[in-house]
């Protein structure tokens, strides 16, 4: 059992512990008044397909990758053909594409493996809704978002597929190799 | 369905009392069935399984690449240990190689999940045993205070706060450039400088030692015959740690020291959890400093998860969550998802303890106990 | 007859200002709580500090619904929050505001409030008893082994004022520290201010001594099944009874409504109850829960020999003089 004056001075440490911190600037941040600045690579926001600015075509070539990747299974992707692109990435685009964001677990797969980089996340906080219709993402609201993108594209996530890939590159970071030379030396 | 369960008072004076799934102290949705002789805890019963999900069953149903975010919600309170151990043993199984970098990088998170993971521990211990209308809160607020701080790193580094997915099957998916380094290392020193004051209002606190000192005590005999991990069992005198019993990662390039302590009370407990904070501090500064360059992913870039496929077999690998030894046992049978995939998980092997312990204790000392073994339901559930 | 309307309009103001005093001890405490967590409290309702948050809270409470369990018993379970607020603020009416001004100013006046204040420990125990509850029962039974044990310091205590004043009448023991205040007086005082300071708080179930009501342990014990505007008695009583126990020792150890001449005597005993007050708040939000045989053993092993020898020097002290 601690002795008396064991408890007598830890007391008086926690007393004090609290009486310094009484006069230390509180770290509140009052929301909504005070908001923060959200870090280039959030993937909390929504979701977004993005459309080419020079062309203004959309991004998603209909591959359903994402679905395929996706745990939750949230994503329902189905193809369709259409005319050729100007910018050169193929003539299939998606016919419905939705996201049931309620059930998304925010791991960036889907967005990871896009190979147009189509499905890209927000820097805006999650959608929030009274229903649950509310937090089911219709191709309208994704393109709806894109567009939002083109006008602002400081609100895209850092993280796109592109971007992802290439940190993840199996052989980034490795030095050059060595031009082979004859013999020693 | 079997019949629900039939709680007896078993003699004249003896009170049963259900502290049932709701309970501000029962760390998450345990049930403990006490039967109470006036103060005195005469038997206790847990009841688990209210939080089960079924993951070790959806694990067969899902691919080896979609499979890695699943496990962070397991022991939701150090995320990336969880799908740290399930890369490990993917990769062990199917003989894939890490990169150096991204070796570091798993260990540089896993360690600030670490710290983490302990002052939420700590900040609940204070909940437990001080209220939330007294003491306990102020402690609980300044552990958050710090560990929004660390959440706020991961955020920058990896976009959430939490359950960052930041493990890949053959790597890890974000790296830390010099901004981001300085910011950690800044970091460490941070927290390492508020740890006096989380010490002054716990462990300092005679109070706290009154209530922890020769409460729940674990002997040597009773920590091996149950099977408890992790900082549970380094403080009954066992200095056993995955970390250098079977290192991984960048493990076996770093030099730590294990804290070990003999008493096996609850007090051992928190002095060992406190040690292990200042380490990890210390460990992640190291990390820091001794990252070697290159890739952080050695596989090509995922497109089909159907395509990953393991060679059949079996295999068991281990990380040291900061709950203890969390395993997972991998079984495949060739193709693309596992045949079965079991999760050996610390907090399960830990509150085994439970019914040990609590007799002969007050209603008081319960939460010190369970506070002390620090279960997470979500990893005795899974 | 203007004597007993002049009693009735001193007895209703001072009941209105301590209830709104009472639900502002609950803003003071949140703010001062969260300045002790690095955060600020309430600061919505009422811009820019939150002041009408005890409004507002008041108003939950009022509009919530208001559950008997069917197997509680009905008529102790619907007295028990009427039998913790009322004693409290009964021990109000006790309290001199100015020379000669209380709105009960007996010869016995001091042993009258002692007597009052401890029958919040009745009402504490039906509520625990009536829930039909095993919660709230093992909160009824720590409470009558303890609050009932720290009794009996807390009387002793108390007599050291009365010992020194040599009269039981409130009004004459604020008179006799118009020289020194009788927590200035050496050791003797000290050591009663502190003595008392522990069993007012296991009185009034404040951390560390918050047994009775250990939210971690026993949710919220004694008053688990309450919901409402009993509830809302329950959390009232709690801060009138400490608002009351301030007061008290106010009186009784700080010199009560004396001060110097440019404030009025009432304002310097609000000032010094919300001293204490601000000293209860530092030591609840600091300090973790002791357990209830160490409580026990605290009691009867340090407070009550301290207390009774304590006693004893103080007698042998006025006896000397």
């Amino acid at each position: 059992m601690a002795s008396a004056r064991a408890v007598f001075q830890g007391t008086l440490l926690a007393l004090t512990a609290t009486l310094k911190n009484a006069f230390r600037k509180p770290n509140t941040v009052r929301y909504p008044k005070q908001k923060r600045t959200l870090p280039g690579q959030w993937r909390a926001g929504s979701f977004a397909l993005t459309i080419d600015p020079a062309t203004g075509e959309e991004n998603c070539i209909g591959c359903r990758l994402c679905e395929y990747i996706c745990p939750s299974e949230i994503i329902a992707v189905t193809l369709r053909k259409g005319e050729a692109r100007k910018n050169g990435i193929g003539a299939t685009y998606c016919d419905v594409f939705t996201l049931d964001y309620q059930a998304c677990m925010q791991c960036e797969l889907c967005i990871q493996v896009c190979p147009t980089d189509a499905i890209v996340m927000t820097r805006a906080l999650a959608p929030v809704a009274t229903t649950r219709d509310g937090l089911f993402l219709s191709k309208e609201r994704l393109m709806a978002n894109g567009r939002e993108l083109v006008a602002e594209p400081a609100l895209t996530s850092q993280a796109t597929g592109t971007k992802l890939r290439e940190w993840t590159d199996a052989a980034r970071g490795l030095p050059p190799a060595e031009p082979k030379t004859e013999g020693g030396a | 369905m079997s019949a629900p369960i039939e709680v007896v008072e078993r003699e004249f004076g003896e009170l049963a009392l259900n502290m049932g799934p709701q309970h501000p102290s029962t760390h998450g949705v345990l049930r403990l069935i006490l039967h109470l002789s006036g103060e005195t805890v005469v038997k206790a019963d847990p009841s688990i399984g209210y939080l089960h999900r079924g993951v070790e069953k959806l694990s067969e149903h899902l691919a080896y690449d979609q499979l890695a975010p699943v496990y962070e919600r397991d022991d939701y309170l150090a995320p990336t240990a969880n799908s740290h151990a399930y890369c490990l043993a993917v990769e062990a199984l199917g003989k894939i190689e890490v990169p150096p970098r991204g070796r570091w990088m798993r260990a540089f998170v896993a360690e600030w999940q670490r710290v983490s993971s302990h002052l939420v521990w700590l900040g609940t211990l204070g909940l437990d045993l001080g209220g939330a209308l007294g003491g306990g809160t102020t402690l609980y607020m300044h552990c958050f205070r710090e560990r929004e701080k660390i959440l706020d790193l991961l955020e920058e580094l990896t976009g959430t706060r939490y359950h960052t997915n930041m493990n890949m099957i053959g790597g890890c998916r974000y790296d830390l450039d010099g901004a981001m380094a300085a910011k950690s290392v800044a970091l460490s020193a941070e927290i390492a400088r508020a740890l006096p004051e989380l010490h002054a209002l716990a462990g300092d606190t005679g109070i706290f030692r009154e209530r922890t000192e020769g409460v729940g005590v674990i002997t040597k005999d009773l920590a091996l015959s149950l099977g408890v991990t992790g900082p549970t069992l380094r403080a009954s005198g066992f200095p056993t740690d995955i970390r250098t019993a079977a290192p991984y990662d960048a493990y076996p390039e770093l030099r730590f020291e294990i804290p070990v302590r003999q008493a096996g009370d609850a007090l051992a407990r928190y002095q060992v959890r406190m040690d292990e904070i200042a380490i990890s501090l210390r460990l992640v500064d190291a990390i820091v400093e001794g990252l070697p360059p290159g890739p952080l992913f050695s596989r090509k870039p995922i497109k089909n998860p159907k395509a990953t496929k393991l060679p059949a077999g079996e295999t068991y690998v281990a990380v040291e969550s900061p709950r203890g030894e969390l395993g997972f046992h991998l079984v495949s049978d060739g193709t693309a998802q596992p045949l079965r995939l079991k999760i050996n998980a610390p907090s399960f092997a830990n509150l085994q303890a439970v019914p040990h312990l609590l007799p002969g204790g007050l209603v008081a000392d319960v939460v010190a106990i369970l506070g002390s073994l620090d279960p997470v339901m979500g990893d005795v559930d899974r | 007859m203007t004597g007993w309307l002049g009693a009735l309009v001193l007895s209703a103001t001072v009941l209105l200002v301590a209830m709104t005093i009472v639900a502002y001890l609950t803003w003071i405490e949140r703010k001062v709580a969260a300045r002790f967590q690095n955060r600020i409290g309430p600061y919505q309702v009422g811009v820019p500090h939150g002041w009408l948050q005890p409004l507002a809270d008041v108003l939950k409470l009022i509009v919530k619904e208001d559950i008997t369990p069917r197997s509680a018993d009905p008529l102790l379970f619907n007295l028990a929050p009427v039998m913790v607020v009322a004693p409290a603020l009964i021990g109000f009416a006790f309290i001199p505001l100015a020379p000669g001004l209380a709105v009960v100013d007996h010869p016995y006046s001091y042993l009258f409030f002692t007597a009052f204040a401890s029958l919040t420990l009745l009402g504490i125990f039906a509520a625990g008893w009536s829930s039909n509850n095993k919660y709230a029962l093992l909160s009824a039974l720590r409470m009558v082994a303890m609050v009932a044990s720290y009794e009996i310091p807390l009387l002793l205590t108390l007599l050291v004022p009365a010992v020194f004043a040599g009269s039981f009448r409130l009004t004459d023991v604020v008179e006799a520290q118009r020289g020194l205040w009788f927590i200035a007086a050496p050791v003797v005082g000290q050591v009663a201010f502190l003595v008392f300071l522990v069993c007012a708080l296991a009185e009034g179930n404040k951390v560390p001594l918050d047994l009775i009501e250990a939210e971690s342990e026993l949710i919220a014990a004694y008053n688990v099944e309450y919901s409402g505007i009993k509830f809302a008695l329950f959390y009232a009583g709690e801060y009138a009874h400490t608002l009351a126990i301030c007061a008290l020792a106010a009186t009784v150890f700080l010199g009560g409504y004396l001060g110097p001449a440019f404030l009025p005597g009432v304002v310097w005993l609000l000032l010094k109850i919300l001293v204490l007050f601000l000293g209860v708040l530092w030591i609840r939000w600091s300090l973790l829960r002791v357990r209830i045989d160490q409580a026990l053993r605290l009691n009867w092993m340090v407070l009550l020999p301290i207390a009774l020898v304590n006693l004893l020097a103080a007698a042998w002290w006025v006896a000397r003089s």
